[in-house]
């Protein structure tokens, strides 16, 4: 009686996806999904542009001038000072947020978009990083419009105190990968558009309020600070306010290195939860 | 010639479910090939497998030759696709929408105008080319989505139930489009489930329902063989049908037979004299059709049940 050795499956190399991994490298399409994203967004920009130019200003004069002249900070800033930071990082925070969840979920599940490009060489790992750039893209748009608004009012309130205030520009477009790639993740996930509103007020919501954005968090019981330094949020502000005051430190390095570290899975894992969504 | 198309016991299976279960049919190069079948025949989940969407469970998928399953980049450049719903960015306009997805192919400057002009000409749209797309009527859409789905020079077109919801005149613009295409030399895939598009349109095609293909073949071929050249259809009172039915019975040939659906009475292979016979029999002659046989019919045969639900 012959013995027939038992054949294993040859392996499969599934249209690009990497072993391990579970997803493609995302290729050069990746640019041409950002390209339609900013292409359909200056189409509208005379309206697009007006509320992240109004909403920073609004804040500088409620919270700065308004409640601010009650609030006395214990170190050196004025409290309009303190809140800068907080501003430049919060208000740019919604527009890669929003983009990633409704945005995103709109281009998914209602206007068909993301099924337009599938039929196009681009693959599904292509389609959720170019959304990421982009969301991450608005953040930055936002981002110089309110250091503008900034360096209009550091003339009364001196509210930019140092030239490393450029760097902030590269840290926020980080940031903003980092929150589009946990805005794109969830909204892998999410089943109808009601449930992006949770995203919003369970994650988003909390840490516009407490990761030191609108006050110390020294004054806060030791596990807020721990929840705080949990949030990416609390990281980027940290590494604003110290870029924008100059009172740097090399432990400042450190709040970079939590937002590179979490960027990588946070990515990651929205090109792969959305790849099984978009591939049935 | 080889198949340009190639499916062996292709599959696809969620869970339990099987939306496709083992079909096996080829595209000759140049030709219209059709898929017939009602909703959940299959006909979307075998399209999105073609356009490397939807990876298959069983089976083999070869289109120009390359595997689905490794070279989804090659075959999608190679395809033009036109989906059943419309996806175009509203907020665009006609020239800009095409551009936009020109570049997902890397066809961009010169080439790209040329390859727009000719697809807007052809699908008679060139003075639309400035219009917000809200302001096109439903025909409109689909013809600049298959205009869309020209910018690459694809080898292969492929519609998925491409008239769906149009009005009768946009229908026959959308066909007279694409039997021009047809003529220019694109092979052509589409699903559909109303017969005359297929009888109109399709060299070949293949009847689908429930995950399988029932047969295919030209469609006068497949009318010739599943239901004769003529029909007498008879839309009869109850009381009625007991003593036609006795009436037309020793005139069926060999060959043909009676069907009941519902209330719809279908007689296949019957001797024309009496059919003209039985007209007189019935009271109103408006609930008698003796016309030529059709898709409709030969899908009726295979499955016991209409296209449309």
């Amino acid at each position: 009686m012959a013995i027939v050795a038992k054949q294993a499956d040859p392996p499969r190399r599934r249209n690009g996806e990497l072993p391990l991994l579970g997803v493609a490298m995302p290729g050069r399409r990746t640019y041409r999904v950002w390209q339609r994203n900013r292409d359909v967004f200056f189409q509208l920009w005379r309206t697009e542009l007006v509320p992240p130019l109004m909403e920073p200003i609004v804040m500088f004069l409620a919270l700065g001038l308004g409640l601010g002249t009650y609030v006395e900070l214990t170190g050196d800033l004025d409290y309009i000072q303190f809140l800068a930071p907080g501003v430049l990082v919060i208000f740019p925070m919604f527009a890669a947020t929003f983009e990633s969840l409704w945005g995103a979920y709109w281009r998914l599940e209602r206007s068909g978009t993301y099924a337009a490009i599938l039929a196009t060489p681009a693959r599904p790992e292509e389609i959720v990083a170019g959304d990421i750039l982009w969301a991450a893209t608005r953040m930055l748009i936002n981002s110089l419009l309110i250091l503008l608004v900034m360096a209009v009012l550091t003339a009364p309130w001196d509210l930019i105190q140092s030239p490393w205030v450029i760097l902030t520009i590269p840290v926020n477009l980080l940031a903003g990968v980092l929150f589009a790639s946990l805005g794109l993740a969830y909204t892998s996930k999410a089943k109808s558009i009601s449930q992006l509103s949770y995203f919003f007020s369970l994650f988003i919501m909390p840490m516009f309020w407490f990761s030191g954005a609108f006050f110390p968090l020294d004054g806060l019981p030791g596990w807020a600070e721990v929840l705080a330094w949990l949030t990416p949020v609390f990281h980027a502000v940290e590494l604003d306010r110290a870029l924008i005051t100059g009172d740097l430190a090399w432990s400042d390095l450190y709040h970079l290195g939590w937002i590179m570290v979490m960027v990588i899975p946070a990515f990651w894992f929205a090109l792969y939860s959305m790849r099984r969504r978009l591939v049935q | 010639m080889t198949a340009i198309i190639e499916a062996h016991g292709l599959g696809k299976a969620y869970g339990d479910f099987e939306a496709v279960k083992g079909i096996d049919f080829h595209v000759e190069p140049g030709e219209f090939f059709g898929m017939l079948g009602p909703n959940g025949a299959g006909k979307t989940t075998t399209i999105r497998m073609i356009t490397c969407v939807t990876p298959p469970t069983a089976g083999r998928l070869l289109v120009d030759g390359l595997n689905v399953e490794q070279d989804d980049r090659q075959i999608k450049a190679r395809l033009g696709v036109v989906p059943q719903d419309d996806n175009l960015d509203e907020d665009l306009t006609v020239r800009r929408n095409l551009e936009i997805y020109a570049r997902y192919y890397d066809v961009t400057g010169s080439l790209a105008k040329e390859r727009i002009d000719e697809g807007l000409e052809l699908m008679q749209l060139a003075d639309k080319a400035g219009e917000q797309i809200h302001a096109l009527s439903g025909g409109m859409k689909r013809r600049l989505i298959v205009a869309r789905a020209l910018v690459n020079d694809p080898r292969i077109l492929i519609l998925d139930e491409p008239t769906t919801g149009l009005d009768p005149q946009a229908r026959h613009l959308v066909w007279r489009k694409l039997r021009l295409l047809r003529e220019r030399g694109v092979t052509i895939l589409l699903t559909t489930h109303y017969m005359d598009e297929a009888e109109q349109l399709c060299d070949r095609l293949v009847i689908m329902d429930e995950g399988v293909i029932l047969d295919g073949g030209r469609p006068r071929d497949l009318i010739a063989k599943y239901a004769g050249s003529e029909v007498l259809e008879l839309h009869l009172l109850p009381e009625e049908r007991a003593s036609i039915r006795a009436m037309i019975e020793p005139h069926v040939g060999e060959s043909g037979r009676i069907e009941q659906i519902e209330d719809v009475m279908y007689v296949y292979g019957l001797d024309p004299a009496v059919a003209a016979e039985v007209g007189a029999q019935v009271e109103d002659p408006y609930r008698v059709y003796h016309r030529r046989a059709n898709l409709e019919d030969v899908f009726l045969t295979l499955t016991g049940h209409g296209l449309t639900e």
